[in-house]
């Protein structure tokens, strides 16, 4: 049975309409007032859903939210809200997004780093919810007959996630952990960064352009062949033993896959993307 | 190692010896805390989509299930809404149930999603014949894909629609009757509508089913501040109405397990165990006469 036209199913789309700060309409009409006004009645809700989603993103973003203020950061992620609501049902699965919706957003032109605030602010609260396996040692990989080598993929620490900017942003996120906000100057240059979970905290650290791209190749489940292609291309100082030896060394590798049918998929994947 | 319940033990309604679970909502500020010391709890309740991905959070509950039970309340399946359930969370659902066990599962009786958006709420339904139809449909598939009883809680509420004709408490009792699911009685919730809508909220406990009451639910509230409305926040120790109403439910379902609740403003642990403590003080004084 369709219910896509249902008088109820009509009904939640106005009540969800409203709850998000829309028009409330006609859906006003069906509430009981019972000694209070219907539209009061309906701003519990509407306060509700505005207060917790906006609470929900303030935690994940807290810098950016000092960069740009508690007034503007409540304006911005009302807007957000209701340009892209919720999709999922899990809250902690929340914001992912926010960092591409603040690119676009005209109020922020001012601003051009802050959206990359914001990918490292989502990157760091997202690597506090991933487990930390046990590493492999080096070893392993003498295990491997020389002609599957060029098969070989190296799985990454869950909680690893890289990021580059044209923008200090470590440091303006330093910088904006105390009272005092020392100055950093917007144009000091670039980062490539890996951000990690530790036990119960989250480090980051600045790569290299070479390892930077070899380490996000692999989390991108590159092959570790194509990997060390990719650095080398980008960064003529790159040394592959160097690079290979110190990932196991960081205890940054989890897994190890040798499989020509693992690989054809994955290069078919990597074709498609 | 195993610890369970140490309240008083009682005869409940069906004559069986069997002692009060009082347990409390496991948030994460308290999850180390308990790891460490394992107080006497009957059972830890978590907020099922709080743990439906993979993650030290979940390990960590794992760790607690091998010492306490544990119940999954969900609050995102939108029994309610006006299309079909959502396939992807149900399955997430159901994979948190086979992983943990749960000795409770349950629901609200609420929605929270339409056409794709979440809206991170419990929003009210109108008490319909049609709307009986559909919740009921939905919670026959979600006990058939669960495999298991669900129980569904009555909502706080702060609007009701015109189009309703059947009252809240009937409408739940009905839903226990054709589904066969529990009903999760959240006595603050009762205090907060009788409120919000000026009815007795003792004449409410009196026309739910008894037999499917299996879960009762404490919490805090406060008043808002523009107009005359109870908020439903957890945010506060149960007031003592609530106390009182809980005492009446005690007298009208027997013991039945009880969850002290707290999500915002969220204090010591010790508050919690201390409220949870006195819920079962409160089993122990107001058990059926037939234990005395």
């Amino acid at each position: 049975m369709s219910t896509a036209l249902s008088p109820l199913f009509e009904l939640q789309l106005q009540l969800r309409e409203a709850v998000l700060g829309g028009d409330a309409g006609d859906i006003v009409a069906d509430i009981l007032g019972e000694g209070i006004e219907p539209a009061a009645r309906l701003g519990i809700y509407r306060n509700h859903a505005l207060a917790t989603l906006g609470d929900a993103l303030r935690r994940i973003y807290p810098v950016v939210c000092r960069l740009v203020d508690e007034r503007f950061f409540a304006y911005a992620t009302h807007q957000y809200l209701r340009v892209r609501p919720p999709g999922s049902r899990c809250l902690n699965e929340y914001g992912s997004d926010f960092a591409d919706f603040l690119a676009t957003f005209p109020p922020c032109e001012g601003l051009p780093y802050l959206a990359d605030i914001a990918r490292l602010e989502w990157m760091l609260k997202s690597a506090l919810t991933k487990r930390q396996p046990k590493p492999w040692r080096a070893d392993i990989l003498a295990a491997i007959p020389s002609g599957e080598a060029a098969y070989v993929a190296l799985r990454l620490q869950p909680s690893l996630s890289y990021l580059a900017s044209p923008w200090p942003i470590d440091a303006i996120w330093r910088a904006n952990q105390s009272d005092e906000v020392p100055t950093v100057d917007p144009a000091s240059g670039g980062v490539n960064l890996e951000i990690r979970r530790d036990g119960e905290a989250v480090l980051w650290r600045r790569l290299d352009l070479g390892t930077f791209v070899f380490r996000k190749s692999l989390a991108d489940e590159c092959m570790l062949a194509a990997a060390l292609t990719a650095a080398n291309l980008r960064d003529a100082a790159f040394d592959p033993t160097a690079a290979l030896r110190d990932v196991f060394a960081e205890g940054l590798v989890v897994g190890v896959a040798v499989s020509l049918d693992q690989a054809l998929e994955m290069t078919a994947r990597d074709g498609q993307a | 190692m195993s610890r369970g319940p140490d309240g008083p033990a009682i005869v409940s309604r069906r004559g069986a010896i069997e002692k009060i679970h009082v347990g409390i909502g496991l948030r994460s500020p308290h999850a180390s805390q308990i790891a460490v010391a394992r107080p006497q709890l009957g059972f830890l309740e978590v907020h099922a989509e709080n743990y439906m991905a993979e993650s030290p959070a979940f390990d960590e509950l794992l760790e607690l299930r091998r010492d306490y039970p544990v119940s999954v309340h969900g609050v995102a399946l939108s029994l309610g809404s006006a299309e079909e359930l959502d396939r992807s969370h149900l399955d997430r659902l159901k994979a948190l149930v086979d992983r943990v066990e749960p000795m409770l599962v349950s629901e609200h009786l609420a929605w929270s999603a339409i056409d794709g958006v979440y809206l991170n709420d419990l929003l009210p339904l109108p008490y319909t014949e049609s709307s009986l139809d559909l919740f009921c449909r939905h919670v026959d598939q979600a006990q058939q894909e669960l495999g298991r009883q669900l129980l569904i809680e009555n909502p706080a509420s702060y609007l009701r629609f015109r189009q309703s004709s059947i009252s809240e408490p009937e409408f739940l009792s009905e839903i226990a009757l054709r589904t066969g699911c529990g009903i999760l009685c959240d006595v603050n919730n009762i205090y907060v509508s009788a409120w919000n809508f000026g009815f007795d909220p003792i004449a409410y406990l009196e026309a739910l089913a008894i037999a499917p009451i299996g879960e009762l639910h404490l919490a805090g509230h406060h008043a808002a501040e523009a107009v005359d409305i109870l908020i439903d926040d957890h945010g506060s120790r149960v007031a003592t109405p609530v106390w009182e109403l809980y005492a009446v439910a005690l007298k009208r379902f027997g013991p039945v397990p009880t969850v002290i609740e707290w999500d915002t403003n969220i204090p010591p642990l010790e508050i919690l165990l201390d409220e949870a403590h006195h819920a079962q003080e409160l089993a122990y004084e107001h058990r059926p006469v037939a234990a005395i």
